[in-house]
């Protein structure tokens, strides 16, 4: 049964995807069993993107599914059991209003089991200060679609250190224009195209 | 050599790369929509306001450049509205939502609804447009920019000839796609392409003679026979094949045709990656369009496919102007010269050069393009 929810979803079939996880709840098949399977799921879809297969219309049909799929279960998609890769937080710096990118990576690293607080958009230094304390995050992951966002990010970085918290979290950044030369001018940890980039790194970070 | 000597050999040599001819150099372009204002001193909210004061700023920096062949796509009236145009979306001004000098931000917000699908295929484009925009602009504003488009644009033009700089696009459209995209925010739209394609479709293929006639007007009354065709989600890495197939090509080939029959030249302006799909270019005649991509499609990729074809217009990076130093663009430059020059190439900074691009690193564009743009 679980079989036939993953590949549904990494299939992008959502009636067969909805009626998978229907059916499996009704055969008596606890809900935790039933998110990982969709879980499972949006893994293939990430590696489908990741070998050239899908696009990002197909990350967000399947965030889509993934998200109506998971309406069903009486469990968050973040927090508690079903949270098993750690504390991720993530967010759009000051100065930048740009949502997309950011909210694909909210999906599928929320798909990977990741806790993930999302601050939004034009998010202050000092939040992603407090959200780290709060959370206990040793990710965070800053956002940027546009140039001006690269100052931003390099003041967010300034404000972990201030805070004493650089050398316990790591920083990864994304959007558009950012690569390995904005990562090094930033300060950040790592850099990644796209969501299944962000995957990889929580998953080094947090499993080394 | 006078200005007008220099303008003629400008615009004859931008001319000769658009047909893959060889040049005695690589025409080399500036577009910097909010570099400008910054460089010559003066605010994005002045910019955004003042139409004049922002043609003179483009031309303060172009002459501040000195030797470059002409400007891309630089502001033509009151920006914001272009952008609300182009996005069917509420543009943050600076100055009213935003401080005196920071950069205008396009709203993702989901302000078109399923049935204004229906409302633009049954009513066609421009009666749905003249009811939606006032929820996204300025009526007002709006109304001086259409004034100033048909009594000042012409005017505003001469001015960059009479310097010798060649202004590259005198009209702006895109397909329909990117419109409907904004309006409806990027999240909904691709939904709605999966959910109810026949709806969508309906309104595309009802806006496409519009966008065709807009762009046309705006080239007959600039004078200027090239057009800027944009195109930023619907690029490839964006879209599934048989959406892209469907909702995206079709409609850039039947516009290009459309521009290139009334003796138009559409500048493709490509932002994010389109590497995919480059071979469909060949689909269109040659020697008539050129393909301006902003450094995430793979150009070295483009030349492969359409050497011969199609003019290439590129591509540094945004990232290398605002966080790189003069090193990195001359060694990009270089290698974009040796690697896609040195026929049927127009240097240029891939999508715009950034607000924060460092006034070194443009200057170190020109000098660049300039040393390893000279073919003869």
């Amino acid at each position: 049964m679980q079989d036939k929810i993953s590949e549904s979803l990494a299939s992008l079939e959502r009636e067969a995807t909805v009626a998978a996880v229907t059916e499996a709840l009704a055969a008596g098949t606890e809900p935790a069993a039933v998110l990982a399977a969709c879980q499972d799921g949006m893994v293939q879809v990430g590696e489908k993107f990741s070998e050239g297969e899908y696009f990002i219309s197909d990350l967000m049909l399947a965030a889509d599914i993934f998200k109506e799929a998971s309406t069903q279960l009486d469990i968050g998609i973040t927090g508690g059991a079903a949270a098993k890769g750690g504390a991720v937080v993530i967010g759009t710096v000051q100065g930048d209003i740009h949502n997309i990118g950011k909210d694909i990576v909210v999906s599928m690293l929320r798909a990977a089991t990741y806790d993930v607080t999302d601050l939004g958009v034009d998010v202050p230094p000092e939040r992603f200060v407090e959200a780290i304390k709060d959370t206990g995050a040793k990710v965070v992951g800053f956002s940027g679609l546009l140039t001006i966002s690269f100052d931003s990010m390099k003041r967010a970085v300034a404000a972990l250190n201030h805070a004493g918290l650089r050398d316990s979290v790591k920083v990864m950044v994304g959007g558009g224009p950012t690569d390995a030369a904005v990562c090094e001018y930033v300060g950040a940890d790592g850099c990644g195209r796209d969501a299944t980039d962000a995957i990889k790194l929580c998953k080094s970070w947090m499993e080394a | 050599m006078g200005n007008e000597a220099l303008y003629q050999q400008r615009a004859e040599r931008i001319e000769k790369a658009v047909r893959c001819e060889p040049v005695d150099l690589i025409p080399t372009l500036f577009m910097g929509q909010a570099f400008a204002p910054r460089w010559m001193g003066m605010t994005t909210a002045q910019y955004c306001t003042d139409p004049e004061g922002a043609c003179a700023a483009t031309l303060g920096t172009l002459e501040r450049l000195g030797d470059v062949d002409g400007v891309n796509l630089w502001s033509v009236g009151y920006h914001t509205i272009n952008l609300s145009t182009l996005w069917l979306s509420k543009v943050l001004m600076p100055g009213k939502d935003l401080p005196d000098d920071a950069l205008w931000q396009v709203v993702e917000r989901e302000t078109m609804t399923l049935d204004d699908y229906d409302a633009i295929a049954a009513d066609g484009w421009q009666p749905f447009l003249e009811s939606f925009l006032p929820k996204v602009l300025d009526m007002e504003m709006f109304q001086a920019h259409m004034g100033w488009l048909v009594n000042e644009y012409p005017h505003q033009l001469g001015k960059f000839q009479a310097a010798g700089y060649v202004p590259v696009v005198g009209g702006i459209t895109t397909i329909p796609f990117e419109v409907l995209c904004g309006g409806r925010s990027m999240n909904s739209f691709f939904m709605d392409l999966y959910r109810d394609p026949a709806r969508v479709k309906a309104a595309l293929d009802a806006m496409v003679p519009a966008m065709i006639e807009n762009a046309v007007a705006a080239c007959a009354l600039s004078g200027i026979p090239r057009a800027w065709l944009g195109g930023w989600r619907s690029a490839s890495a964006m879209l599934a094949p048989k959406l892209w197939d469907e909702f995206v090509w079709p409609y850039y080939y039947d516009i290009s045709m459309a521009l290139i029959d009334k003796g138009i030249t559409p500048v493709l302006h490509w932002d994010q990656d389109w590497t995919r799909d480059l071979a469909r270019l060949k689909e269109l005649p040659p020697r008539t369009c050129i393909l301006n991509p902003d450094g995430m499609t793979d150009i070295r990729k483009a030349k492969e496919l359409l050497d011969g074809h199609m003019a290439i217009m590129g591509d540094l990076p945004a990232a290398i102007l605002s966080a790189g130093t003069p090193d990195d663009v001359h060694a990009y430059i270089e290698a974009l010269v040796r690697d896609v020059g040195p026929t049927g190439l127009i240097l240029c900074p891939g999508c715009d050069g950034p607000i924060d691009s460092k006034p070194e690193n443009f200057e170190a564009f020109v000098a660049a393009s300039r040393e390893f743009g000279r073919v003869s």
